[in-house]
């Protein structure tokens, strides 16, 4: 075995196998060192910079060059030692045309400068740093000393800090307090505290695995999903747009039908309160309807079932009211704990559909509806219509997106001239290679759609009069076609083989990493002449290891979505809180520039922290309230589908209101309550007066407290902190003590609905609202 | 103090030099900000590819176009365009909008996108650059150049609204809300009804103020460092949003573009937004391109008409600078539905204080592929020039707008050779 060849093992090893070679209990991503010196300039610069991002696209098997000498393999779409075997083979194959001569250069550069003949025409420009690297991989290769690989690859990495060196973390009674916040909207319990106080992070697992189990940890998780799968943005009322004219005319319509919705509205004497008792009927079946895609993925993680069930599961969750309109109430009535609850979910078969008419009938082997998870889901696909000329493509585009994180169009390929090339070729799609590269990935999913085929409004199962397109790529999976027996169960089958793709794995990993952080995961830089190149790619890749360390214990410990989500609170990412020295370093700045949660609240994040600390929610932020909840960067869905990242001035006004409306109505009340109900003053009275050691110490206890429930800060009663709270109450009395003649009571909108009168002579309950709306506009109340 | 300024203004503007003049963020710490005066920007998205032959780049040869011929094309000045006036349904026909704003408008025809597809053409239309995700649109660079401490420097009402993080974006899903949000001290909006008295709200500006100060001190993460910065920038700016109140008017109106329109105008009035993006959709005509282009080009007209006679009520006419673009054309052919599909040549109009009216340049030729063009000149040059592409447009815009040198556009920069910019395109 020559030196560059064991070399070269062994730093792939260390690169690809990275997720492999972990400990999987601490996840710790692999930093470097070791065996790793020898040829990393491939895996670093030639693959990373260049191969991947130049060639793979096409050099793959299924892609426009699969005929060519030079076929690649995908390291994203293999695992373990698979994976390193595949980076092992394309190193070879770079190498093998790196040393083929050709005149006064090789093929290697030939090809890519498309000075040869070259289907990709010119893949890196001459004089580019795409260009150079490939050419310095060309003398090394050719060097007679191979000892100049290994001397050119540990240069590279030398110099390189551990990549959270220097990074504060969030201690853990803080994280503990993050995480209760954000999956189950509510403080930590004091035995919590004390656990992680005592034990630090090893008593995070147990109380992990207690908080995933509690409902409002499924709310957030639906919530979440819904952020990325936008399943409640179906457009039109539901029981029309989701359940067909063609299948469920009998019955989607239950709630208007006096036969059908009699046992809800016949008992209702008074007409008007019939009439409101049916449009809540209404209302809550469509909500009902809505929510089933979004119940099975809380039935699959509450029941701790693989996670793959999303593409696989061979059922879907239904209501009471749901059942009705598909029409199999009767059936499935008794499986119900209240069947007039609108919102039970439980897990149903359904039939195959039945048609109107004969022809619209399903195909089906089995007599069941082919369900696979999401991918079958009405709702999904009616949430992702298609078109007579989209051909079922803007779907297979959501489906690359959702299930195996990729998107095949935000970076689509620049053409050179895209209008001559498409009138050039009289199918472009199949015959232009600019086109085919994504063409031939996409089209095979569409066609799997196949029998989805009803536009806006008119349903969504049914066939294609006169068969599926020949002028697309035939339906398949990565260059495997689907047999024409596999059809009736198509997306079963396309669910079959999304689950055993690598790509699915990380993708679900990434999802967490956006529920969690509100942001999608770093992308590999592009501009490889950027100079903060280097650290942008180092970001990326110490993040992409984290993913797939994560995603590799994901696929092993058998899909438990549960294990994501534990595992990545549990990371640096997730903990990264600050720097123990400033970061003046551009480079190092670069490197560092996504780290950190550092998330705004969304509107109905904010709510239930209000909730959370206040024990009541302001209100004001929930969907559909006027408007607030958009004006505060919130979704519908439909047309807005990203949540504000940054606040606006109208976000700024917005969260001034809301820290003065909510200092209103709980300040005063609090005070109202006896002293052991108080949330937020148990153990101050308003005629405590600062100005004595005693009185001033009290108060600063009582600052100490409110710090810790409202901010989450754990404050010392002397710390800089608790000082200027305490000079902003002190102040405020003492102002007031010198203005003449003013309210000794609060205002009237801020002492309503006391539970016993709190007078305020000497203004000391308005000094305390005014802390506490001080403490609700600090970053550390609204940001996660 | 100086130091405390420094420090903001190396956070705010998200790590780079203070925009806007650096004394604007101080002032912004530490009192009212001036309001906004202009120039303002909107750029109008035809939403899902507008068919160009419809309206500035008329053909009526070859089988383009079912509902005119070459002869029929009329003329206003320099430009050409297509008849209308008998198809449209509804809105504003091109006979009627060139006759009003033909002498003020500029047209670019011939405009290659490479791409054509919605969301890499629509990212490309808004951005100038294909090929990153993180670039911001004009109307985002232009706010965060121009007025940063604006608080609603740069509001959406969709297409492509990427922000770069140079800015944050706004949404206001309808006039009303902004009454709901002004004089946010004060309950309900109602002056007489402070929350708080105004010795204390001064102590809880000022505990925040000083907050925000240790905090800025202290070595922060760079997310961390820009959250804060913006954070407590909102929060201040976000007093002048009470100027918004006296412009907004007490009628709604039905109209989608001109909902958009008031919105964005009553804060330009009220010198809060620097730049706003106001789309339609639904120009994606796969089907029955003629019936779809001949209801959403008159109505994407009539609500550019809508805009800038309001924007002459308003006193604010002269400041105002107009965008109309899509992301892609559509093709010269019609498909077996009667439709139109995606093609990669389209074009763009102009008007505004400083461009140069009563001109159209570009061209697409007779297959309506596009010419290619001098820019030093900007004469046709069909062998040796170049392909005009969104980021020549966009090169141009940032020296129109002034801000091609700001550092927020060197961050992005669009990666021409000085002899690839187009000169003299705004006459």
């Amino acid at each position: 075995m020559t030196l560059i060849f064991r070399s070269t093992i062994c730093a792939l090893a260390a690169l690809v196998g990275f997720a492999t070679m972990l400990r999987a209990a601490e996840l710790k991503p692999y930093s470097g060192s070791g065996c790793s010196v020898v040829d990393d300039y491939f895996i670093n610069e030639v693959w990373a910079k260049v191969a991947a991002e130049s060639c793979l696209k096409c050099h793959k098997a299924g892609g426009d060059a699969e005929d060519s000498k030079l076929v690649l393999l995908d390291p994203a779409r293999l695992t373990g030692a698979r994976r390193t075997e595949a980076m092992q083979a394309n190193r070879a194959a770079f190498a093998a045309m790196a040393q083929t001569k050709e005149g006064d250069s090789t093929r290697l550069i030939l090809k890519s400068t498309g000075k040869v003949k070259h289907g990709g025409k010119e893949a890196v420009k001459p004089d580019s740093t795409g260009q150079r690297i490939l050419a310095e991989f060309t003398r090394l290769v050719n060097a007679p000393d191979a000892a100049a690989l290994a001397k050119a690859s540990a240069n590279a990495e030398k110099n390189a800090p551990p990549f959270f060196s220097g990074v504060a973390m969030l201690d853990d009674r803080r994280l503990l307090r993050r995480v209760t916040l954000q999956l189950a909207a509510r403080l930590p319990t004091d035995a919590e505290m004390n656990a992680v106080t005592s034990q630090g992070t090893k008593a995070m697992p147990a109380i992990l695995d207690a908080l995933l189990k509690e409902d409002a940890f499924f709310d957030r998780l639906r919530e979440g999903f819904n952020d990325i799968f936008l399943t409640l943005g179906v457009d039109g009322n539901p029981d029309q747009s989701v359940l067909s004219y063609e299948h469920f005319e009998k019955t989607r319509g239950w709630y208007q039908n006096t036969n059908l919705n009699k046992e809800f509205l016949e008992p209702i004497k008074d007409e008007k309160e019939r009439r409101q008792a049916g449009y809540q009927l209404a209302n809550d079946y469509r909500k009902a309807l809505l929510a089933e895609p979004m119940k099975l993925i809380e039935h699959i993680v509450r029941h701790d079932r693989p996670f793959t069930e999303i593409v696989t599961a061979d059922y879907f969750m239904v209501s009471p009211y749901g059942a009705r309109g598909y029409g199999i109430f009767d059936e499935v009535k008794d499986r119900f704990k209240d069947p007039k609850d609108p919102f039970e979910f439980i897990p149903v078969k359904l039939k195959a559909l039945t048609g109107r008419s004969k022809d619209q009938n399903q195909d089906s082997a089995t007599g069941f509806y082919p369900h696979a998870g999401l991918l079958s889901a009405f709702q999904y696909l009616t949430r992702y219509p298609t078109t007579e000329t989209n051909r079922n493509r803007q779907r297979a585009r959501v489906y690359f997106l959702h299930f195996l994180g990729v998107d095949v169009l935000e970076l689509a390929a620049r053409v050179g001239d895209a209008a001559t090339v498409s009138a050039k070729f009289e199918n472009p799609t199949m015959q232009a290679s600019e086109c085919v590269v994504c063409h031939k990935t996409i089209d095979p999913i569409a066609g799997l759609f196949q029998d989805y085929w009803r536009f806006a409004d008119m349903g969504v199962y049914g066939k294609r009069k006169g068969g599926w397109f020949t002028d697309m790529f035939a339906p398949g999976y990565e260059g495997e076609d689907m047999p024409a027996s596999e059809r009736w169960r198509a997306l079963q089958w396309l669910g079959e083989r999304t689950a055993k793709d690598p790509r699915f794995a990380v993708a679900m990993v990434e999802h967490a990493y956006y529920i969690l952080s509100g942001r999608k995961v770093l992308l590999p830089p592009k501009d490889l002449e950027d100079p903060r190149f280097a650290a942008k790619r180092r970001a990326y890749a110490e993040q992409r290891k984290q993913v797939e360390a994560i995603a590799t214990r994901f696929a092993a410990n058998g899909f438990n979505f549960k294990q994501v989500l534990k595992d990545w609170v549990m990371t640096d990412f997730y903990r990264a809180d600050g720097l123990a020295t400033a970061a003046t370093n551009p480079a190092r700045r670069a490197e560092l520039d996504d780290l950190g949660v550092v998330r705004m609240l969304a509107p109905e994040q904010v709510e239930r922290k209000v909730a959370a600390i206040f024990g009541k929610g302001w209100g004001r932020l929930k969907h559909g309230d006027g408007g607030l909840d958009m004006l505060y960067g919130g979704i519908d869905s439909k047309e807005v589908t990203e949540r504000a990242a940054d606040p606006s001035g109208a976000m700024g006004a917005i969260q001034r209101i809301l820290a003065n409306d909510v200092a209103c109505r709980q300040t005063a009340l609090d005070f109202s309550r006896a002293p052991s109900d108080r949330i937020l003053f148990p153990h101050i009275e308003p005629d405590v007066l600062p100005g004595s050691a005693e009185a001033d110490a009290q108060i600063r206890r009582a600052i100490v407290h409110l710090h810790q429930r409202v901010l989450g800060q754990f404050d010392k009663p002397e710390s800089p902190e608790v000082e200027r709270t305490f000079q902003l109450f002190a102040g405020i009395v003492s102002d007031a003590a010198g203005k003449k003649g003013f309210e000794k009571q609060e205002i009237y909108s801020c002492r309503q609905n006391l539970v016993q009168p709190v007078p305020d002579p000497n203004y000391t309950v308005r000094a305390w609202r005014a802390v506490v709306t001080y403490l609700l506009r600090r970053q550390e109340f609204l940001y996660e | 103090m100086r130091r405390d300024f420094l420090k903001l203004c190396a956070l705010t503007g998200l790590g780079f030099a203070c925009p806007g003049g650096v004394t604007s963020l101080l002032r912004a710490a530490v009192k009212e900000e001036p309001p906004y005066e202009g120039p303002f920007y909107l750029v109008f998205n035809a939403s899902g590819g507008w068919d160009t032959t419809y309206l500035m780049d008329p053909k009526g040869i070859n089988e383009m176009n079912r509902l005119y011929k070459e002869g029929d094309i009329l003329t206003k000045g320099a430009h050409k365009f297509a008849p209308t006036d008998k198809h449209k349904t509804g809105g504003m026909s091109n006979e009627e909008f060139y006759a009003e704003f033909g002498g003020e408008l500029l047209t670019f025809n011939g405009l290659d996108y490479s791409v054509n597809n919605h969301s890499p053409g629509a990212r490309y239309m808004a951005t100038g650059k294909l090929d990153s995700l993180a670039y911001p649109t004009f109307a985002a660079l232009v706010a965060a150049a121009k007025g940063p401490t604006c608080p609603l420097s740069f509001l959406t009402f969709g297409n492509y609204s990427a922000t770069g993080n140079v800015v944050a974006m706004s949404r206001v899903p309808y006039l009303p809300s902004l009454q709901k949000i002004a004089n946010a001290d004060h309950q309900d909006g109602n002056l007489r009804s402070p929350y708080h008295d105004d010795f204390a709200l001064a102590r809880i500006e000022k505990a925040l103020a000083e907050q925000r100060e240790m905090r800025s001190a202290l070595p922060l993460l760079p997310r961390q460092e820009r959250a804060e910065s913006m954070l407590y920038a909102a929060q201040v700016n976000s007093k002048t949003m009470a100027r918004v109140t006296p412009h907004i008017p007490k009628d709604v109106p039905k109209e989608r573009l001109a909902q958009q329109a008031e919105i964005a105008l009553a804060s330009f009035k009220a010198g809060v937004c620097v730049s706003a993006n106001l789309s339609i959709g639904q120009f994606d005509s796969h089907a029955n391109n003629d019936r779809d282009q001949m209801k959403l080009i008159p109505e994407l007209l009539a609500g550019i008409a809508y805009t800038l006679r309001r924007a002459e009520a308003l006193k604010i006419r002269d400041r105002l600078v107009v965008v109309m673009q899509s992301e892609m054309g559509r093709t010269p052919t019609y498909n077996k539905g009667d439709g139109k599909d995606h093609w990669s040549i389209g074009s763009v109009m102009f008007l505004g204080p400083g461009i140069k009216g009563n001109r159209v340049i570009g061209a697409t030729d007779d297959r309506q592929f596009g010419v290619n063009l001098n820019p030093a000149t900007l004469a046709l040059d069909k062998d040796k020039g170049l392909k005009v592409r969104p980021e020549h447009i966009h090169e141009a815009l940032r020296e129109y707008a002034g801000i091609a040198t700001h550092p927020h556009a060197k961050k992005f920069p669009l990666g021409l050779k000085e002899t690839e910019k187009l000169k003299g395109l705004w006459g």
